[in-house]
């Protein structure tokens, strides 16, 4: 299958350029904003001595492009710095983290699509119907939501005042075994269900309108015109046509997801990448809030060519 | 005489954004069409381009959706303006701590007392400054590269891949580094808004852009004239003109959640009050979730400008567009 190794191998570099990108923005960043990068380094009460002590230290008096090469070559082999509340290597810090980010966010996903394509499914059958008028009007409100907003809301109702829910943390300590899992999942409910919510607008009215589209399409016609039930045209020719560009589109908004995941672990302490973000701007470590971007970039990246590779093997539109 | 395009037969090239207006397009290279470079153009210009705005204006009065989002859009700003009359600027510390709202405190008190009604209204200010500094600078700047881009293609390669690059990398976390690292004012916040929001516009904007400069009449607009600042100024720029509107009000809500998130996170301007540093004093007090009324009246006004915001944009899109006008 040439095509389909030339089409892995596109996306690859891609997703190498994107890493390459995101890396040298931050580098450049760093470098060139005002402020002084001994003090993102070392506490602001510094002798002048010491500060060129540390300047020196950090390789920072070199010209910038030997500093740019160290940066990559330090980078390729994981090592994203030391983080100056915690002392530790940043990379361990996050890492830590990661697993709770990539299993809210995922949750959040499977929520958005298994919610998602049964509501973009009815609104299209019946395009311009009350049902249609009723899920657009929830998509865009959706779209206009500020995610800690529903956070704090489905935490104040469905955790505070109903106690369904605990509110706050991803788990719970002194449990083991089966039980844990179970525990893990009721903490996951609320910040999974309040990062779909704000996804699942934007999703659901993609999902429509590409439905709609695809509807119309003469191999549609064609399938209703052979005798193929409505129902059966809807759910089995056009959906599949239709997942396409809704899931294209997953993948450009990951990036909002992630923000959305930043904020929704800061209202749910939750222990993920986003909360350690909230923590290091309380403490203004930069060496952490650096790696965090980066970090999140891979995860989005990776993630992005995952899809890609999957849709790659199933769709063979994608491979052009 | 170049003849005047028919831009029916144009595609639309982005979904999301709907067709582009015919009117706008057609009449304005119609009117540029028979007076070109003397003055008598933009007389003739002003008034067919006044006759397209008169048409939209009025399929969108007909959308009650539409008139009424620009309605809560004027209340907004109307509370920003008049803020020193509608409640003293919220500062020191109050007699009744995290009082519920009563007749006295309409929307309650916060962990120091402070009235959460003059918190709302005079954050208005600085969310709707933010919103709309950042999303000029944004659109000036995005629609800029985009034509660019879409004049010279040798550029429109670079121009493509930053904004793919740029679009597809975690924002929130760059912006937060950015304001962590300059310091949080709400200076820095507008220029890391607009820095990250760009590319959005110019996406949007490129790909309107791209189809236009293919069209008949820039080929006749190119052989009437060598001035490329001509062309783009007076074909190419008018032509992107509707989608640039929607995207200076799209551009302005997404600038509101994200300076309201900076916010929250502490990175808002500690030196002013803003509708997400409301809910950053709430989550700092740990008085989140039992004093609700602290986080749900910022929320509500969040939530109202940035529906209202792109209810308003719905509704200038549907009623640009001739096509769902002829339905109506």
């Amino acid at each position: 299958m040439p095509a389909l190794a030339s089409f892995t191998l596109r996306r690859l570099a891609r997703g190498l350029v994107t890493v390459w990108f995101a890396v040298t923005v931050t580098f450049l960043l760093l470098r060139l904003l005002p402020g002084d990068p001994a003090l993102a380094i070392a506490s602001p009460t510094m002798t002048e001595e010491t500060r060129a002590a540390v300047l020196e230290r950090y390789g920072l008096a070199d010209p910038l492009l030997v500093q740019y090469g160290r940066y990559l070559l330090a980078l390729v082999q994981g090592d994203l710095g030391t983080s100056f509340t915690q002392g530790q290597p940043v990379s361990a810090v996050l890492l830590e983290r990661l697993p709770w980010t990539l299993l809210l966010t995922g949750a959040a996903l499977v929520v958005t699509v298994l919610v998602g394509i049964p509501l973009g499914v009815l609104a299209a059958a019946r395009a311009g119907g009350g049902l249609d008028r009723l899920v657009q009007g929830l998509g865009v409100t959706g779209q206009s939501l500020f995610v800690p907003s529903v956070g704090v809301l489905l935490l104040y109702v469905l955790g505070l005042q109903l106690g369904w829910f605990p509110i706050g943390g991803a788990y719970d300590r002194g449990v083991y075994g089966g039980e844990w899992y179970l525990i893990v999942l009721h903490h996951l409910a609320l910040p999974a269900l309040s990062l779909a919510l704000v996804q699942l607008g934007a999703y659901v009215i993609t999902l429509r309108s590409t439905l709609i589209e695809a509807l119309g399409e003469d191999y549609c016609a064609l399938a209703r015109a052979g005798g193929i039930p409505y129902r059966r045209v809807l759910w089995k020719h056009a959906l599949r046509n239709a997942l396409l560009p809704t899931t294209t589109l997953v993948g450009l908004q990951l990036g909002f997801l992630v923000g959305g995941a930043v904020l929704t672990e800061t209202v749910y302490a939750y222990p993920g990448v986003g909360r350690g973000i909230y923590e290091a701007v309380t403490q203004l470590d930069f060496p952490v809030l650096q790696g965090a971007f980066v970090l999140l970039a891979v995860t989005v990246v990776v993630a992005n060519l995952l899809t890609d590779l999957v849709y790659g093997l199933l769709d063979p539109r994608v491979r052009t | 005489m170049a003849a005047p395009t028919r831009p029916s037969a144009q595609q639309p090239a982005d979904p999301s954004v709907g067709p582009p207006s015919g009117p706008t397009v057609e009449a304005v290279p119609g009117a540029q069409a028979v007076a070109v470079p003397g003055a008598p153009a933009e007389v003739e210009q002003v008034a067919a381009g006044g006759s397209a705005a008169r048409d939209t204006w009025r399929a969108f009065r007909r959308q009650p959706l539409g008139v009424l989002s620009l309605g809560v859009l004027g209340v907004l700003v109307a509370v920003a303006v008049l803020a020193p009359l509608l409640a003293d600027y919220p500062s020191g510390t109050g007699s009744s701590v995290l009082a519920p709202p009563s007749a006295q405190h309409w929307f309650g008190t916060d962990n120091l007392g402070r009235d959460v009604f003059a918190q709302v209204v005079w954050g208005s200010r600085s969310s709707l400054l933010v919103a709309a500094g950042a999303s000029a600078l944004a659109i000036v700047l995005g629609t800029a590269v985009a034509v660019a881009g879409a004049w010279w293609p040798r550029l429109d390669a670079l121009v493509g891949l930053v904004v793919d690059l740029v679009l597809s990398l975690p924002v929130l976390p760059l912006m937060i580094l950015v304001a962590a690292l300059v310091g949080p004012s709400t200076t820095t916040i507008v220029l890391v808004i607009a820095a990250f929001s760009w590319p959005e516009v110019t996406r949007v904007v490129r790909s309107l852009a791209l189809t236009v400069v293919r069209l008949p009449y820039m080929d006749a607009a190119r052989l009437l004239t060598p001035s490329a600042t001509w062309i783009i100024t007076r074909h190419l720029l008018p032509a992107v003109t509707p989608v640039v509107v929607v995207s200076v009000v799209l551009t302005a809500s997404r600038a509101v959640l994200s300076a309201a998130g900076l916010a929250f996170l502490g990175l808002g301007d500690p030196r002013s009050w803003s509708w997400g540093r409301v809910l950053f004093e709430a989550q700092q007090a740990g008085a989140m979730s039992s004093a609700w009324w602290l986080t749900l009246f910022p929320s509500l006004a969040i939530l109202a400008l940035v529906l209202a915001a792109t209810l308003a944009s719905i509704a200038f899109n549907d009623a640009r567009d001739p096509r769902s006008r002829v339905r109506r």
